[in-house]
């Protein structure tokens, strides 16, 4: 659908490709149910497998149309409702300011995914506007910034929400084998925190009756193995980390990478993920 | 009548022979080890030799995303094919001051040759893939060798006289010449000590995007 998109956009445009690449992750999170502190905090495993296919159309010497289309699938150790299938195309414009690796590159684009879970109240259907750049500081050490705005309409409205985040990495070559990542990123807009439930006369209510002070919309789910509400709250987080990657012959690296997600606001919580993480590109 | 001819221009050509030399160059590193892909040249001092470019183009071909060969040495005047053997396009560019080009993104092996029409250094990459580099050394003087895997390069065909040898490697920390005397009859070996800078080329190996956070 991407490459059909791309094509009807540049019509004269010769494609490159298609190039293939895929990544499979395990992934653990000490706060997979997204709580605020209390005894809702849940940890869990989750492993992640995916691949994408792209296509490259030149529209200049310097400006590339990128088309692609990935797929992910991820099953948590602990709670399957949070098992899950995404599916969907990307279309992106690169540019070059000036030639060769040294140069600025800057990238803008949409993207869409399409998410099952198990859950059906968290399957969601997603647009987003990206953008980004990236600029080398030398042969060994690049600085890349993403930027998101995006906007997701879940069956349940507590998982419905919009988003602005930016990711910042630098990366750092110690030579041809090892990779050293640092990563920052912030994120703002609407976000789920989940408390454990009871069920009382009135029906389900948050064990900390402080939720019950939340704003936003909040619902019983039955995402985990015992009773939770999940609060749709705006807030912000910040996010930092630092990753290892040793490459693995040519085309493929392992990648061991850490992140802490602060999230404040309304329900504020904490998350640490750790992630190992194999990529191969064909 | 005819053995006197026969033996006379066996003579002649024999003295003609001999009356070339061959430089052996032999380079390494500081800590003994070869270096390979470095460029060993030698110019007159007395009377520069001309130079005649090949008639056919010289091949730098792409291959498994990689420029192959990693330095080529050629002659000014000479031009140079870059046959894409991949099965995606390449974007082939230098922005080197002896020779700035751009062959934008193609397929297949009948690319547009390139003339290099001036002496020095030429760096090569391909404005898609960036870890795809290759070098191409253009030189004013016909006599020239690029070093194996073993450190070794035989320059041949030089007449007597005063040369500079110089040695040449993209990594080349500092300049390396010296001056050498080539006799009416016989060979030479040059040791050359080498230091070449880090290798820091970019990493070509992908990254996955690591965990997501829902």
């Amino acid at each position: 659908m991407a490459a059909a998109f791309a094509a009807a956009l540049a019509p004269s445009a010769q494609a490159d490709g298609p190039y293939y690449s895929d990544s499979a992750s395990v992934i653990w999170e000490d706060n997979a149910t997204t709580a605020p502190p209390g005894d809702g905090i849940r940890s869990a495993f989750t492993f992640a497998s995916g691949g994408s296919v792209s296509w490259i159309y030149s529209l200049g010497f310097s400006t590339l149309l990128v088309s692609s289309m990935s797929a992910n699938i991820q099953v948590c150790s602990r709670f399957s409702g949070l098992d899950n299938l995404a599916l969907g195309p990307r279309l992106e414009v690169r540019h070059k300011v000036g030639v060769g690796p040294m140069a600025l590159s800057l990238y803008a684009g949409i993207g869409g995914t399409a998410a099952g879970y198990s859950d059906p109240e968290r399957s969601a259907i997603e647009g987003t506007l990206l953008f980004g750049a990236s600029q080398r500081l030398g042969p060994a050490m690049q600085l890349a910034v993403d930027g998101r705005l995006g906007s997701y309409d879940a069956r349940d409205v507590v998982f419905t929400g919009n988003y602005a985040s930016v990711l910042a990495a630098v990366n750092i070559d110690l030579d041809q084998t090892w990779r050293l990542k640092l990563l920052g990123g912030w994120r703002a807009g609407d976000t789920v925190a989940g408390y454990t439930a009871y069920k009382s006369s009135y029906g389900w209510e948050p064990v900390d009756s402080d939720a019950l002070n939340l704003p936003g919309a909040w619902h019983y789910v039955a995402t985990y193995k015992e009773p939770f509400v999940d609060y749709r709250v705006s807030a912000r987080t910040w996010s930092c980390g630092c990753a290892l990657s040793p490459a693995v012959g040519r085309n493929t690296s392992l990648t061991l990478q850490y992140m802490r997600f602060d999230t404040v606001g309304p329900a504020p919580y904490i998350d640490n993920v750790v992630s190992l993480s194999l990529a191969h590109k064909y | 009548m005819t053995r006197a001819l026969v033996a006379t221009l066996g003579l002649v050509l024999a003295l003609r022979v001999s009356a070339s030399g061959t430089v052996r160059v032999l380079a390494k590193d500081p800590k003994g080890a070869p270096v390979a892909d470095a460029v060993a040249f030698v110019e007159a001092l007395d009377a520069p030799a001309p130079v005649h470019p090949p008639a056919d183009p010289v091949a730098i071909v792409q291959k498994d995303q990689e420029f192959v060969p990693y330095v080529t040495p050629i002659v000014v005047g000479t031009r140079v094919s870059f046959p894409n053997k991949d099965t995606v396009q390449h974007h082939v560019y230098s922005v080197s001051p002896a020779k700035k080009f751009e062959i934008p993104l193609y397929i297949g092996e009948s690319s547009a040759t390139i003339l290099f029409d001036r002496p020095g250094p030429v760096t090569l990459g391909c404005n898609i893939h960036d870890w795809m580099v290759a070098y191409v050394y253009v030189l004013a003087t016909p006599y020239f060798a690029k070093t194996g895997a073993d450190g070794v390069a035989d320059i041949a065909g030089l007449p007597p006289g005063r040369y500079t040898l110089e040695l040449w490697h993209p990594r080349l920390a500092a300049r390396v010449d010296r001056q050498i005397t080539i006799e009416a009859s016989g060979d030479t070996v040059q040791e050359v000590s080498v230091t070449l800078r880090p290798d820091r080329r970019i990493r070509r190996a992908p990254e996955s995007d690591g965990a997501g956070y829902r």
